[in-house]
């Protein structure tokens, strides 16, 4: 029989709702409240040998933490395959079992799945590394995800090859992959049509990659008279963090006031973002965020003006939602603040 | 006499096997071929310094490399006009009365017209389940040129021995009564209103490829790349109003055997009158100059609009450029208010990941996929191969080694013909 | 403008079109067009004319303006992903070919561009 360790969180494990989310992880023997509906759908083929329980807060607030002892946890019974959630539309349990399974992943090189809503955070961070089933968006649908999950679980844990999205039931992941259809194409297109026509859902066979082209603005007409504002997803922040931006998934930004400051330096700055080797940007943090340079052209009249404030957020693994709203904010701000151009650095 | 309705009647006669005889005739469901009459017949023309002619059966372990056209033999048997007009009938309009069609077999033509090759269909094995062509009983033509033709001379007189004995067999069954009879009808335009005057109004815009020698289609004889967007009767096209004289990218340019049998018109038809009037047909090319993708798209949004269709689907030919007409048309009629269905296949490379197509748009939002063709398959060894196997190497999708020494094959779906054909031909998808 | 590495166009059209010959692969002449496109040029024909794929022929021709002038963004989104669409191509499977079928790969190039440039063969 295949050995399965499942992961959930506090709620189906029966401890508690929203009250009992800082729970640390643990580990139980045997099955958990939901395992039960993949024990019936495993047959004699797998058994699910241990559950691990953790609050949502605490996962994704202690998840260095969290990520070491579960790994350890579930290293102890050698599955075949792990198991979180699902999770339907809960975002930190979304995000929870889709980091915990990229780690066991990673880490002990066993295969993994999950199953989630497709709106739900986590779906858009993990789909295109882990295979994510699609679910429905509350725990109704938890007998029809148990029953997607629980034959491609078996496939996955048997190393068999996997099919399409289409057939298999997980979150289409960036790889197209070949099957046959019931229907001929045109009889397809004629359906999906009649759909498009009637007001009808339809699902489109090849969704369009988001190319999201902004059109340039025009050049600046005098670069010596115009305020420059620098702007970063680099992650500069005052020293300490203040903020407490996070280093990925930032769902902040912050606007720090750089009136009277001529260089950024090792004492009052640093970065927040953990995606790159943070040693030479913490050293000088011009190197991301080049104020010095600015207040050199300022002093040369290259440019008009460095403006006063300057934004900063993490751009590692930043959902694409959030960083449109910080920019619509950020450009509000500096268009009523007289800015004329913007210099944004990344990494 | 109906007015204001063009109405075909396509008579099948099923054919289930196909042998050489004495006496070239349909009889119980076979196909006598003499052999000597058909190859006198491609002989007539003095490009050709030799022909052979064979056979190839559903489930025979044969292997037919490499393939330039598919056609399929139809006959009118009734009403104006001759099949293939422009082409080896005059230029009558064709599309009304009855033709009669020997549905189970084709004529495949072969040949090295240049060294690098275009498809292969197996008649047998894993590599038959990829294409239409493996469910016919073939008759296939090799025909050698003489010394020295130029490659366009060699590719126009092939193209046509094709044709000639697609009408040789097409004419054995010209009084024979049909196994099964479709009847199709295309009302005119304000004949249509009054017969369906609520069923939402549907165009097919048909792209042709047309970038020059082995890139080419023929529309009553005219090449597709001078003419500007126009529409036809899809019952014209059942006729042989479009012949394909495109021999490259096996997976997804369209024989002649599926212009017979465009499936997107068919299964149109199959809702005509029911939950949709199948207003017409727009055909559209694919030239290589950018002004004239932009003319022809613009053109077909423009009769789009002036039909006052409400909804269109749009079907695809070849790889590359042509994904840049697709979304101009798409661009173009959605920006009208209509809206669009396209079909199109996917090169996202081996590993699936790549960027399917070479171009996208948002307004592209309801696309069927024919398959990635980028998918490496394995092909086995076939008892016997008609043709020249050794130009598996250099057929796109092939690559050095292609060949292995068994005479097996290892090589991208691209090689294989109809493969992922942009008609929605058939069933393979990808997602 | 003709940008190619087909010394078969060079040959055939010098005479009558301003070609630039590029001594090198299919993608450098790709990425010649690109850098005409950046400057100013206007692309004419789509850079991935014919169905051949990027890594079964050798040889490509590409018609750009004679003149430059502002900058043309659809030229430039048509070019750049020409290049990423090349570049999905495994190319290391390209295949020696012969000299046969290298004429015969320069013979399609050419009649492609001759379609475009409305010359009958």
């Amino acid at each position: 029989m295949l050995k399965v360790v499942h992961y959930i969180n506090q709620f189906f494990a029966n401890i508690g709702g929203e009250e009992m989310a800082h729970v640390p992880a643990e580990i139980r023997e045997g099955i958990v409240g939901p395992g039960l509906a993949f024990k019936q759908a495993f047959g004699d083929e797998a058994e699910i040998v241990a559950t691990v329980v953790c609050g949502d807060s605490y996962f994704n607030e202690n998840m260095e933490k969290a990520k070491k002892d579960i790994i350890e946890m579930v290293k102890k019974y050698n599955p075949d395959i792990f198991i979180a959630g699902p999770a339907f539309n809960a975002g930190r349990y979304g995000v929870a079992c889709g980091t915990i399974a990229q780690a066991v992943k990673d880490e002990l090189k066993i295969p993994v799945l999950t199953g989630m809503y497709e709106e739900n955070p986590g779906a858009d961070m993990f789909k295109n590394s882990i295979y994510i089933v699609s679910t429905k968006n509350s725990a109704a649908g938890m007998r029809k995800a148990v029953k997607t999950m629980a034959p491609l679980a078996l496939k996955l844990a048997k190393e068999e090859k996997i099919g399409s999205s289409a057939e298999e039931g997980y979150m289409p992941n960036g790889k197209r992959v070949n099957f046959y259809e019931k229907d001929r194409g045109s009889k397809r297109a004629v359906k999906m049509l009649l759909n498009k026509l009637n007001g009808k859902p339809f699902t489109t066979e090849f969704p369009m990659p988001d190319f999201d082209r902004v059109p340039p603005n025009p050049p600046v007409k005098d670069i010596t008279k115009a305020t420059i504002a620098l702007v970063t997803s680099g992650g500069i922040v005052p020293k300490g963090n203040p903020d407490h931006i996070e280093s990925s998934s930032a769902s902040k930004y912050g606007k720090y006031d750089i009136d009277g400051v001529m260089d950024l330096t090792e004492e009052t700055f640093q970065t927040a973002h953990g995606g790159y080797d943070p040693v030479y940007a913490n050293e000088d943090p011009d190197r991301v965020l080049p104020v010095d340079i600015m207040r050199e052209f300022e002093k040369e009249g290259k440019i008009g003006k460095l403006y006063r404030y300057f934004y900063a957020t993490v751009g590692n693994g930043t959902a694409v939602k959030n960083a449109k709203a910080f920019a619509e904010k950020y450009a509000k701000e500096l268009k009523a603040d007289g800015v004329d151009a913007v210099i944004l650095t990344s990494t | 006499m109906e007015v204001n309705v063009l109405k075909l009647e396509l008579g099948y006669i099923f054919i289930k096997d196909i042998q050489f005889a004495e006496q070239s005739k349909v009889e119980n469901g076979t196909l006598y071929v003499n052999k000597e009459d058909v190859k006198a017949l491609i002989l007539e023309d003095q490009n050709f310094k030799s022909a052979d002619v064979e056979l190839a059966r559903p489930g025979e372990s044969i292997r037919i490399i490499p393939v330039k056209d598919v056609i399929e033999p139809r006959v009118k048997v009734e009403g104006p006009g001759g099949i293939f007009p422009g082409m080896i009938s005059k230029v009558e309009t064709v599309g009304s009365g009855k033709t009669n069609v020997l549905k189970g077999a084709a004529v495949v033509t072969t040949g090295k017209i240049v060294g690098f090759q275009e498809g292969i269909i197996d008649m047998k094995g894993p590599g038959a389940e990829y294409t239409p062509f493996s469910k016919l009983n073939n008759l296939v033509l090799k025909c050698e040129p003489i010394d020295g033709l130029k490659q366009h001379e060699h590719e126009k007189a092939l193209r046509f021995a094709g044709y000639k004995v697609a009408e040789y067999l097409g004419n054995l069954a010209k009084s024979l009564t049909p196994d099964e009879v479709h009847t199709f009808e295309t009302p005119s335009l304000t004949e249509g209103l009054k017969l369906y005057p609520d069923l939402p109004r549907v165009a097919y815009v048909l792209m042709l490829q047309s970038q020059g020698l082995m890139h080419d289609t023929y529309v009553y004889g005219v090449d597709a790349k001078k003419s500007l967007t126009t529409m036809i009767y899809p019952t014209e096209i059942m006729d042989g109003a479009i012949v394909s004289g495109n021999c490259v990218s096996a997976c997804d340019k369209n024989t002649t055997y599926h212009h017979l049998n465009n499936p997107v018109i068919q299964d149109l038809f199959e809702q005509h009158g029911k939950t949709l009037n199948f207003v017409c047909v727009i055909i559209s090319n694919e030239n290589v100059y950018l002004a004239d993708k932009e003319r022809s798209s613009n053109w077909s949004a423009k009769l789009a609009e002036l039909l006052g269709v409400d909804g269109v689907i749009v079907s695809e030919e070849g790889f590359g450029n042509p994904d840049t007409d697709l979304i101009m048309n798409c661009k173009k009629i959605e920006s009208k208010g209509i809206k669009t269905v396209l079909i199109t296949d996917e090169y996202a490379g081996r590993d699936g990941t790549s960027q399917s197509l070479a171009d996208a748009d948002a307004k592209a939002n309801a696309v069927v996929s024919g398959g990635n063709a980028n998918e490496v398959i394995e092909l086995p060894p076939m008892d016997k191969v008609i043709g020249h196997p050794e130009v598996v190497d250099t057929i796109a999708g092939g690559f050095d080694g292609s060949l292995h020494d068994d005479g097996s094959i290892t090589a991208e779906l691209q090689v294989i013909t109809g493969a992922t054909n942009e008609m929605g031909f058939n069933r393979l998808s990808a997602r | 403008m003709i940008i190619t590495n087909n010394d078969l166009v060079y040959s055939k059209l010098k005479d009558d079109y301003n070609i630039l010959y590029i001594d090198g692969s299919f993608r450098d002449v790709l990425v010649k067009t690109r850098d005409k496109v950046h400057a100013g040029y206007e692309l004419l024909t789509h850079p991935l004319s014919s169905s051949l794929k990027p890594n079964e022929t050798p040889y490509k021709s590409v018609i750009i303006s004679d003149k430059k002038g502002k900058l043309n963004f659809n030229s430039v989104y048509i070019i750049e992903d020409a290049i990423i669409e090349y570049d999905k191509f495994n190319m290391n499977i390209i295949k020696k070919i012969s000299e046969k079928i290298r004429k015969d790969f320069k013979l399609i190039d050419l009649t492609v561009l001759e379609s475009a440039l409305n010359i009958n063969y």
